[in-house]
């Protein structure tokens, strides 16, 4: 019966975030409701992040790629580059029954298989048309170019009469094609310890990531749609990274261990006072889910906190966030009017346009 | 009634520090505190089935945390109508995940009220969709003065006890289990 049930598918405040969080979407690389949760632009941005659909949709995995080992000692980061062909592809194997639990959504995704993984909104539905074959890029390069109408950051080139591209192998230059979504050339792509491409400087975080993970002094975070980079600017070194849209309604079960090759300290910022580095438990985010680590054996635990990450500055409200949410000691103030509504998703209220349902402004941060 | 969900540990507070190796139940001192005591995890004394299912998952730290969720809550009854041995199975470890994906179709992001979905179905002309934490989507209608929630493939759970606040959500008693998808 199981394999028949597989899916495809913080009241209390420290203080309530000023307003200023707020960052307005549209415009200048920062939002733009609709946009494809893959598409870049500018750091608190909006962009959708459309990462659940409604029944029947997935996402699927990141790509392949040289991933690195990152081990700990004595509080001092190590990083060691570990050839993983298939790392990430490593990840998802390591979670028993995960494409077993994907099975319906790929019968969904099955005409469409060899379309990568792209993320786009409808009407304001979360929708995902996923795929996770990589053996054709193609499709992500149609998707590309969507994403180039939306916001303009599209980086990489496709074949297209009307432009001009016509030549390119699989929107990559000879040899490069199929290689990764920048046209990076081996070596120069998803490296622990290596430098930042400087194609990723701009690929600053969007949707609901924009709010989790801030640049600040210490870091900065870059995103390819696939993964997110945290990148200390001391240095300029690509020093943790984890996947930005792993998620399809699956979480890595609890006796299993914490992929080793994101074994970084990656809460997100709100949680972090909850959940902080350097206790006697590990906490790590992935899937979303932030789950209690041991260190000793890096088995997870368990699940301390489920992150929905729906929304974002600059992306439609989903049409399934309907029902007002707001946590009861927050409903004085911000309640629906006919000129604002209010939702709560993952530690923050968003403020959204009741004509538009258009996201506007992160107004608090209760957590 | 409010049995603690974690046992050995009957307090939210006293959850921290449980014990630190493999006690699933533990959560972070911080959160804890934030949580409060009359948490989502500690209101399940009526749903035996759904707490030792959380414990299976490890869900409990999840609900005794910050949140707020609002938790749809089926009833022991509800599972008695899964096929003979299945919550078994799916709380073994091969099961977990999909265990874990199945409860968390059960969570929602924020309090939401009854009223609330109440509002939300009538400017829906009759029903109104609700995200799920993990990432599905239910269907909200009304059933007379019930309020009855649909899942992908049309398995209605009926609210039976709404609006149990907690101090972390709320919680609803429902009569099914519903699943991501078919």
């Amino acid at each position: 019966m199981s394999s028949r049930w597989i899916l495809a598918a913080g009241a209390a405040a420290l203080a309530i975030a000023t307003p200023t969080l707020a960052q307005r979407g549209g415009g200048d690389n920062k939002g733009g409701g609709g946009k494809p949760a893959k598409a870049d632009h500018a750091q608190h941005g909006g962009g959708a992040k459309p990462d659940r659909a409604g029944p029947g949709h997935d996402r699927a995995g990141g790509g392949g790629g040289k991933q690195a080992r990152v081990e700990t000692s004595g509080g001092q980061m190590r990083h060691a580059q570990v050839d993983r062909p298939k790392g990430p592809d490593k990840m998802r194997a390591a979670k028993p029954n995960r494409a077993d639990m994907r099975e319906n959504d790929r019968a969904t995704a099955r005409n469409d298989s060899k379309r990568d993984r792209v993320r786009a909104e409808k009407g304001g539905d979360r929708v995902r048309v996923a795929d996770r074959d990589r053996t054709d890029r193609d499709s992500l390069r149609l998707d590309d170019r969507n994403r180039d109408q939306f916001d303009g950051s599209r980086l990489v080139r496709f074949d297209d009469d009307e432009r001009g591209f016509r030549g390119l192998a699989n929107g990559c230059p000879p040899g490069l094609a199929g290689k990764n979504e920048l046209c990076l050339p081996p070596g120069q792509y998803k490296k622990l310890g290596s430098v930042l491409p400087a194609a990723f400087a701009s690929r600053t975080l969007d949707g609901a990531y924009s709010q989790w993970y801030r640049d600040d002094d210490r870091y900065m975070y870059r995103n390819d749609g696939d993964y997110i980079y945290r990148v200390n600017r001391n240095g300029g070194l690509i020093d943790a990274l984890f996947p930005s849209a792993d998620r399809d309604f699956s979480y890595y079960p609890v006796g299993m261990n914490y992929p080793s090759e994101f074994d970084q300290y990656n809460v997100p910022y709100q949680y972090r006072s909850f959940y902080p580095e350097g206790g006697d438990y590990d906490y790590r985010y992935g899937d979303g889910a932030i789950y209690q680590v041991d260190p000793s054996t890096n088995a997870i635990q368990s699940i301390v906190a489920l992150l929905a990450g729906d929304l974002g500055v600059g992306q439609q409200m989903p049409s399934n966030y309907g029902a007002y949410n707001v946590p009861l000691g927050y409903r004085d103030r911000y309640y629906d009017t006919p000129d604002a509504s209010y939702r709560y998703n993952d530690g923050y209220i968003y403020q959204a346009d009741p004509k538009t349902q258009l996201i506007t402004a992160v107004i608090s941060a209760l957590v | 009634m409010n049995k603690p969900l974690m046992l050995g540990c009957a307090a939210a507070l006293v959850l921290v520090g449980c014990g630190k190796q493999g006690d699933s139940a533990a959560t972070s001192e911080p959160a804890a505190e934030r949580a409060g005591s009359d948490t989502l995890a500690a209101g399940l004394g009526d749903n035996a089935r759904l707490a030792d299912a959380a414990r299976a998952a490890g869900l409990e730290p999840t609900l005794a945390g910050p949140g707020p969720y609002t938790l749809l809550a089926p009833n022991d009854a509800a599972f008695d109508k899964l096929p003979a041995g299945a919550l078994d199975t799916l709380m073994t470890p091969e099961g977990r995940a999909e265990l874990t994906a199945i409860l968390t179709h059960h969570i929602l992001p924020g309090t939401i009220l009854a009223a609330d979905i109440g509002k939300a179905i009538d400017a829906g002309k009759g029903k109104a969709l609700i995200a799920t934490i993990g990432g599905g989507t239910l269907t909200a209608t009304r059933d007379g003065d019930k309020i009855v929630l649909a899942d992908a493939a049309g398995t209605r759970a009926v609210v039976t006890m709404a609006d149990q606040e907690r101090s972390n959500g709320v919680l609803h008693q429902i009569d099914s289990v519903l699943m991501p998808t078919q």
